[in-house]
């Protein structure tokens, strides 16, 4: 019995615990040495266009027809090669080059990444008028990569 | 203390066991009552603010959400749209249901049990959506005009990507189940991710385990698709609990159970994909990364994947570096019993709407949950297009801060409220034992308790087995934690 009243208090304290769990255990807020505006400019741009508009000979898609919570969602799942347990990524060749563009310091918030492309570049993409009102038709999301899945 | 504490009960009770009465006592009412007797989960905010509030959708994360709203606004005045009479069902124990441990029973939640009171219920599903005038029409012909609007409307499963199984429809996790009960659940074939299924998946595990126990030697594959997935774990838990009722039957030697998923990784979280990956060699449990299953031939129980690796491509000047090139193959492999995890989706109705996405999911600011081109639109659970998550864990967490800044906005504030990407995956890896991998967007380890969150316990699978279905009707359902 002494047993069960102590799993009990357990037992209650670690509900208590899920109950606010989460919280002040964020883990180490990352630094930045670019900022998104700089990593663009130097570099996706190179790919991705002045305009965010992509290169089909590059394989670069656009990144003009979304806005920053879509954007956000790819962005997220590129630097973290998926946005699920064993899933993967949609973008195997962009994850690869992502890799390799951080080593170079090309690092970015992706949060931060996708506001700046919205704030730049989605406007230009659509025809200006009274915001939220016409929001741009989204093109069916097609990964210019090979993404291996069917 | 608590960690001294939790440590000697761990021990003790893997030692000796706990019998289902004294574990129902301790987790199940224990649990429950601590909950309800503190309160101190949920941050008591009385607002008189007004508006009509639209939810679509009743499974748990819209049902949480209309029940805490209700619990918080003097006036509320909320609709809520659902079709299915046991969309409020409890998912996370199909696993269980799967490996003969639960009855089928023990999931079944009524819709109409949980319905807050005051809360009007359309039986019904929003089929259109016309977000710039607030107006929804529903499949019954009606339109319903709303000041904000939730979507917590879950997602599909869609067979029909699988060629071979002649499933042409998606289904939801409760509900109809005859677009594919036909197949699924039937010669070897198995998914725990809808409710009857689960119950056909003990079954069918039975009689492969059977096989192995006659000294046949037999296969089992265990898929996980190339799409998010609500409960990332469960492809994997299913594979443990097959190993685990294999050598109980004492047949494990006959057997070869291995994982095929779509990606290359166990888990996004190193320090879970590596403990993982030691407690499969442990079990020898195989695994073939980067293959995403495209076909199946029923009747032959053979599986056709999409093998798909990556190898040295040309010189990229704009990156300064060699790209890579994906290279691709079919392979097929044979099998006696396969798991499927079937490819998920956002419902057409919604996904291809003005408020659906590319991708279908609903697009969300992932903190505030608040739609990017709508402000008085939010979503949450399965169908909120942010990373991880689709988990009940998820919502749960979700539905506080969503309730939190929807209120502001009809105050008039600033929404303050910010979700972490907090999620948590149980993860059984044998009847009496769970790695509780919780973790957000950081992508590390965020254990609420002081133990080392990569250790199989036997506190978590009383958690996971007792605790938390308790916590869900009692806490959650009724909106207070």
């Amino acid at each position: 019995m002494k047993k069960i009243n102590l799993a009990l208090i357990s037992a209650s304290a670690m509900l208590l615990f899920v109950g606010c769990g989460g919280e002040g255990s964020a883990g180490d807020k990352i630094t930045y040495s670019k900022s998104a505006k700089e990593v663009y400019e130097t570099s996706c741009k190179k790919c991705h266009g002045d305009n965010g508009e992509g290169n089909v000979k590059k394989k670069a898609p656009a990144l003009n027809d979304r806005q920053a919570g879509e954007l956000e969602l790819d962005l997220y799942d590129v630097k973290n090669g998926g946005l699920n347990q064993s899933s993967a990524t949609e973008y195997d060749v962009m994850e690869h080059n992502m890799q390799k563009l951080i080593a170079k310091g090309y690092d970015y918030d992706p949060k931060a990444m996708a506001q700046f492309l919205e704030k730049s570049f989605y406007k230009k993409s659509t025809p200006v008028t009274e915001a939220p009102e016409a929001p741009a038709e989204v093109a069916p999301e097609t990964p210019a990569e090979t993404n291996a899945s069917n | 203390m608590l960690k001294e504490g939790m440590e000697l009960i761990d021990a003790h009770f893997k030692g000796e066991g706990m019998s289902r009465r004294d574990a129902i006592k301790v987790f199940g009412l224990g649990g429950a009552t601590a909950l309800m007797a503190t309160g101190t989960t949920t941050e008591v905010r009385a607002s008189g603010a007004k508006g009509k509030i639209l939810i679509v959708g009743g499974g748990l994360a819209g049902m949480a959400t209309a029940a805490k709203l209700t619990n918080t606004l003097d006036n509320p005045d909320i609709t809520l749209l659902e079709p299915a009479d046991l969309s409020t069902s409890y998912q996370p124990g199909q696993t269980l249901v799967a490996a003969g441990i639960w009855d089928k029973e023990a999931l079944v939640y009524k819709r109409d049990d949980f319905l807050p009171s005051g809360v009007t219920l359309i039986k019904e599903k929003a089929v259109e959506f016309d977000p710039k005038n607030n107006t929804v029409k529903t499949s019954g012909g009606q339109t319903i005009k709303y000041d904000y609007m939730i979507i917590a409307a879950g997602l599909k499963l869609d067979f029909s990507k699988i060629e071979g199984l002649g499933i042409s429809e998606t289904i939801s996790s409760t509900g109809d189940h005859s677009a594919v009960d036909k197949v699924i659940g039937k010669n070897g074939l198995a998914s725990i991710y809808f409710q009857d299924g689960s119950a056909d998946t003990w079954t069918e595990m039975q009689k492969f385990i059977a096989d192995a126990k006659s000294g046949k030697k037999v296969k089992g594959l265990f898929t996980h698709p190339n799409t998010p997935i609500k409960c990332g774990g469960a492809p994997k838990k299913i594979m443990y609990l097959t190993d685990a009722r294999l050598r109980e039957a004492g047949a494990r030697e006959n057997a070869e159970l291995i994982f095929y998923p779509n990606g290359s990784k166990m888990f996004g979280v190193p320090e879970y994909h590596n403990a993982i990956q030691k407690q499969f060699e442990e079990r020898d449990m195989k695994w073939n990364y980067r293959h995403n299953l495209i076909a199946v031939d029923p009747d032959g129980k053979t599986a056709t994947f999409n093998r798909h690796w990556k190898e040295k491509g040309a010189w990229d000047e704009d990156l300064e570096e060699y790209g890579i090139e994906i290279k691709s193959k079919e392979v097929t492999v044979p099998y006696d019993f396969m798991h499927i995890t079937p490819p998920m989706v956002a419902a057409e109705e919604i996904g291809k709407s003005e408020i659906g996405s590319g991708k279908g999911w609903v697009p969300v600011d992932k903190e505030t949950l608040q739609h990017i081109k709508f402000p008085n639109v939010f979503a949450l659970g399965d169908i909120a297009g942010i990373p991880m998550g689709k988990t009940g864990g998820s919502a749960r967490k979700q539905y506080a801060v969503l309730v939190d800044n929807l209120i502001s906005l009809m105050e008039g504030k600033d929404l303050t409220a910010r979700y972490d990407g907090y999620t948590v995956c149980p993860l059984i890896t044998s009847i009496g034992t769970v790695m509780l991998a919780e973790f957000n967007w950081t992508k590390k380890p965020t254990p609420s308790f002081p133990l080392d969150p990569s250790q199989e316990r036997w506190i978590w699978w009383l958690l996971k087995v007792y605790a938390l279905k308790p916590m869900t009707q009692y806490g959650m359902l009724s909106g207070r934690a």
